[in-house]
């Protein structure tokens, strides 16, 4: 387990030492202090709308940052043969696969907290109030999905050659899923087979994103969601990422490095 | 978990029958054998040369070593331990030939790091990172980070990163590889420290000169296959040349004046454990050249 | 120096050059009918005539926040919606809704349906009668809830990307005057809007039922609404299929105004182009059936011809 915490240390430090995350975060803050500067019939209370904003461009983000660091960890590493030197010590490649992916997740997991902070403080200063638990479980579902992206994306970086290729079809797909994922079953019903059964093959196959987007109870004042269901969404989460996760250790140890 | 031997009683690396194919997928290529039937021993305490030209396999074997590429046929062992096992790297320190480390860190965060996978515990890393950066010169810019180091320092950290568990078996892939000449004498000089302490030292270099000088033992590969292996100064006095003489004569380069015939192909014994320098059995068509102690 | 001062004087010249054609083509290009350089409202410039979907998009996005989120997708039941309720409560369209606007989601399909609907709004709510807090334990009498307010955004945006939908302003105008009380705001709002679309029946109605419930100004009210007839008659009246809930609503706010004011000959002549166009004429008799048992004695008052107005 040392190993595993040692190797994802580096990748939260390289996280923090990159520009990426600070060039997003400043992006949201400005776009969302423009928002709330706009006079609407001379109401300041108005913040739902905000909040949408606000969510959509932490969401944005949050996958160009999980997507982007992930896509990279592996292909960086062998482009400037660190990889070399890493593997020459007493460190498995399954070890370092679950550094690299303990250590984006929780990169992505510091900067969502700094992006909901900022949310809360933006919706709290016109809302007067702060929903902490629907914050928490908003934050929470938010981050247990990024780890199944960042395990595909793992996946991706082993099976891609160009980090690039990879970031674009893992960001395709999380896009579509996040879209479309819900809906699949629907479409289903008014085609013919054979594409009835491929498509509902595909709806049952994909990890369903949207089951972790609860923006719309966070901007509209639902109550929060009970904590069986976020247990249970959670498990689902997990194993979807077990799954990307063994594929990937899988095709890394057969991978020869040079 | 396998035990690993303790230093002098088990070779340290040992590779028997190794071979190792690099598949063509799909272009339309023959597969090719970068290394063939190789049979290797290294003691304790030695210093040993791996030689040979460009594409000879050297880097191949070495990666076999540290389990970057699988061996196609054959076994290799470190400290008795094959060399899948992670546990066979716990008392090695390698350098690649081309260094590059995170540039976004330190020396010292990246030599904590490695320390970290080591199970070096913290009081001992600080302690051996001061020894190490000491070593190769490199105190006063520990904490700037890799990015804005020269050349020749990322191979000093590299070094560096290479020493910090206290290795008993240093793998150097051509160590002083575009470094000045200052640098390629302080590489020569940790060589040296390092047999003075014990250690074994398995490296690969063009530098043949600097190989002469610090090695006990060399072997010289060629299209994959052992050519030729002993020591130094009987390797010298046997072909009355110099090594250099010898390396182009065993690739087949040219043939160097005042050199004996080359004896015809015979068949030699598997070495044993009681003879320091012994020639290796060889199945090519190519006449091999051997020493005896 | 020589080496460095041609290379100089060749940039110059080319930007002179640059300057100077682009001066040239400037002019002919705001010459060019239909350009948009005539424009000069960045989203016209940016986005051309796609900004009107855009527009619909973001109105229908108001009737979304008007229901706290519980909107159908265009893969859902939609026969509730066709007519956005955010219109059809502010009695801006006629309503086209059929079905139940509480179960276009139907029934679970699967096991993944079943459980995603924990993550999204699944309940129907309006923002006028509470909305998603409506349905929160700890919820009391709310109301009119005030939350409506969230809706003004998307509107706003709608308006701006298309200024020439009617619909957007006058739904803006009611709720802003109806539920929160921003009177000054609707009425810039809808002159806004008449500036953008002369003389549009419509929003001339709406300023009219400003000054006749807000400002209790009758008299402004009935030029709105007469002038807002006219402008019916002119553009509507010629087509094969009018628009009659329009006109209805004219005749018969102009019916309600002059028998409040005592016009009751006025009020009856209303009635009547009212009937005529309304879809229940029986309930419409009614009226002028009741308003004509009590003209003998309205006969006697004389009519007013001004009111009072209220500040």
């Amino acid at each position: 387990m040392k190993n595993i915490f040692a190797v994802s240390g580096i990748v939260i430090k390289e996280l923090y030492r990159r520009k990426d995350f600070y060039v997003l975060f400043i992006l949201t803050v400005l776009i969302c202090l423009v928002m709330a500067s706009v006079n609407i019939f001379n109401d300041k209370s108005i913040v739902r709308y905000l909040k949408e904003i606000c969510l959509l461009l932490v969401w944005i983000a949050s996958l160009v940052i999980a997507i982007t660091t992930t896509a990279r960890q592996i292909p960086s590493e062998r482009e400037n043969r660190t990889l070399f030197p890493l593997l020459a010590k007493p460190l498995t490649r399954t070890q370092l696969l679950l550094g690299k992916f303990l250590g984006c997740w929780l990169a992505c997991g510091l900067t969502l907290f700094c992006f909901y902070v900022f949310f809360g403080l933006l919706a709290g200063s016109r809302e007067h109030q702060w929903p902490i638990i629907n914050y928490l479980q908003a934050g929470g579902l938010h981050w247990i999905m990024l780890g199944v992206v960042i395990a595909m994306t793992l996946l991706g970086s082993l099976v891609f050659t160009a980090p690039s290729s990879n970031a674009t079809i893992c960001f395709v797909v999380s896009a579509g899923i996040l879209i479309m994922g819900r809906h699949l079953n629907k479409v289903a019903l008014h085609m013919p087979e054979p594409r009835r059964g491929i498509l509902y093959s595909i709806y049952y196959a994909i990890p369903h994103f949207e089951l972790f987007d609860v923006r719309d109870l966070i901007v509209h004042n639902w109550p929060p969601i009970s904590w069986t269901v976020c247990g249970l969404a959670t498990l689902y989460a997990l194993a979807y990422a077990a799954v990307f996760l063994i594929a990937a250790c899988v095709v890394f140890r057969r991978r020869a490095l040079s | 978990m396998k035990e690993c031997c303790s230093a002098g009683q088990l070779p340290v690396i040992e590779v028997k029958n190794l071979s190792v194919t690099y598949r063509a997928r799909g272009t339309g290529q023959p597969d090719r054998l970068a290394v063939k039937n190789l049979h290797l021993s290294v003691r304790s305490g030695e210093v040993f040369g791996f030689l040979g030209p460009n594409g000879a396999g050297k880097t191949t074997t070495m990666n076999v070593l540290l389990g970057f590429v699988n061996a196609s046929a054959g076994d290799a062992f470190l400290f008795g331990a094959n060399v899948r096992d992670p546990i066979a790297r716990q008392r090695i320190g390698y350098l690649p030939e081309l260094t590059y480390y995170y540039k976004f860190l330190t020396a010292e965060e990246l030599l904590r790091f490695y320390a970290k996978i080591f199970g070096i515990p913290k009081a001992e890393t600080e302690r051996r990172m001061d020894a190490v950066l000491k070593l190769v010169d490199l105190e006063g810019v520990r904490k700037r980070a890799i990015k804005t180091y020269s050349k020749g320092m990322q191979q000093r950290v590299g070094l560096a990163q290479a020493l910090i568990n206290d290795p008993d078996l240093l793998i150097l892939d051509e160590p002083t590889s575009g470094l000045d000449p200052i640098g390629r004498m302080k590489v020569r000089e940790i060589i040296q420290r390092l047999k003075d302490e014990g250690k074994t030292v398995f490296f690969s270099s063009h530098e043949l000169g600097e190989v002469e000088t610090v090695c006990d033992r060399v072997a010289i590969l060629h299209q994959g296959e052992l050519k030729v292996e002993g020591r130094v100064s009987e390797l010298a006095q046997q072909h009355q040349c110099n090594l250099e003489q010898l390396f182009l004569r065993v690739i087949g380069y040219t043939n160097a004046p005042n050199s004996p015939a080359l004896p015809s192909r015979q068949n030699v014994a598997l070495p044993s454990e009681s003879e320091p320098a012994v020639s290796l059995l060889h199945h090519s068509s190519t006449p091999f050249l051997h020493s005896s102690k | 120096m020589r080496s460095t001062r041609l290379p100089l004087l060749i940039l110059t010249a080319l930007l002179v050059l640059c300057f100077g054609l682009a001066a040239r083509l400037g002019t002919w290009f705001e010459a060019w009918d239909g350009n948009r350089a005539q424009s000069g409202d960045l989203l016209q410039t940016l986005l051309g005539d796609s900004r009107r979907i855009f527009a619909n998009h973001f109105f229908i996005k108001a009737d979304a926040y008007f229901h706290s989120g519980y909107y159908p997708t265009i893969f859902d039941n939609r026969e509730a919606f066709e007519t956005p309720h955010v219109a059809e409560d502010a009695g801006a369209a006629a309503s086209n809704n059929q079905g139940d606007e509480n179960g276009f989601l139907g029934k679970p399909r699967d096991w993944i349906d079943a459980f995603g609907r924990q993550f999204y709004p699944s309940i129907h709510t309006h923002l006028n009668e509470g909305g998603a807090q409506a349905h929160t334990a700890s919820s009391g009498d709310l109301g009119d809830n005030s939350d409506v307010r969230e809706i003004l955004p998307w509107l706003r945006l709608s308006a701006e990307l298309d200024p020439n939908s009617i619909r957007t302003y006058t739904v803006t105008a009611y709720w802003l005057r109806r539920r929160m009380g921003k009177v000054a705001e609707a009425e810039q709002f809808l002159r806004e809007g008449l500036r953008e679309n002369p003389g549009s029946d419509e929003i001339l109605y709406e300023l009219g039922r400003i000054f006749d419930e807000n400002h209790h100004d009758a008299n402004r009210a009935r030029n709105l609404w007469e002038l807002a007839l006219r402008s019916w008659e002119k553009t509507e009246s010629t087509k094969p299929d009018p628009d009659k809930y329009v006109y209805v609503h004219i005749v018969s706010s102009l019916a309600m105004l002059e028998k409040r004011e005592g016009n009751y000959n006025r009020a009856l002549a209303y009635m009547e182009l009212w009937k005529k166009r309304s879809v229940e004429p029986a309930k419409v008799q009614e009226r002028i059936d009741d308003l004509r048992r009590k003209l003998p004695s309205a006969n006697s008052l004389t009519s007013q011809t001004q009111n009072p107005k209220s500040d």
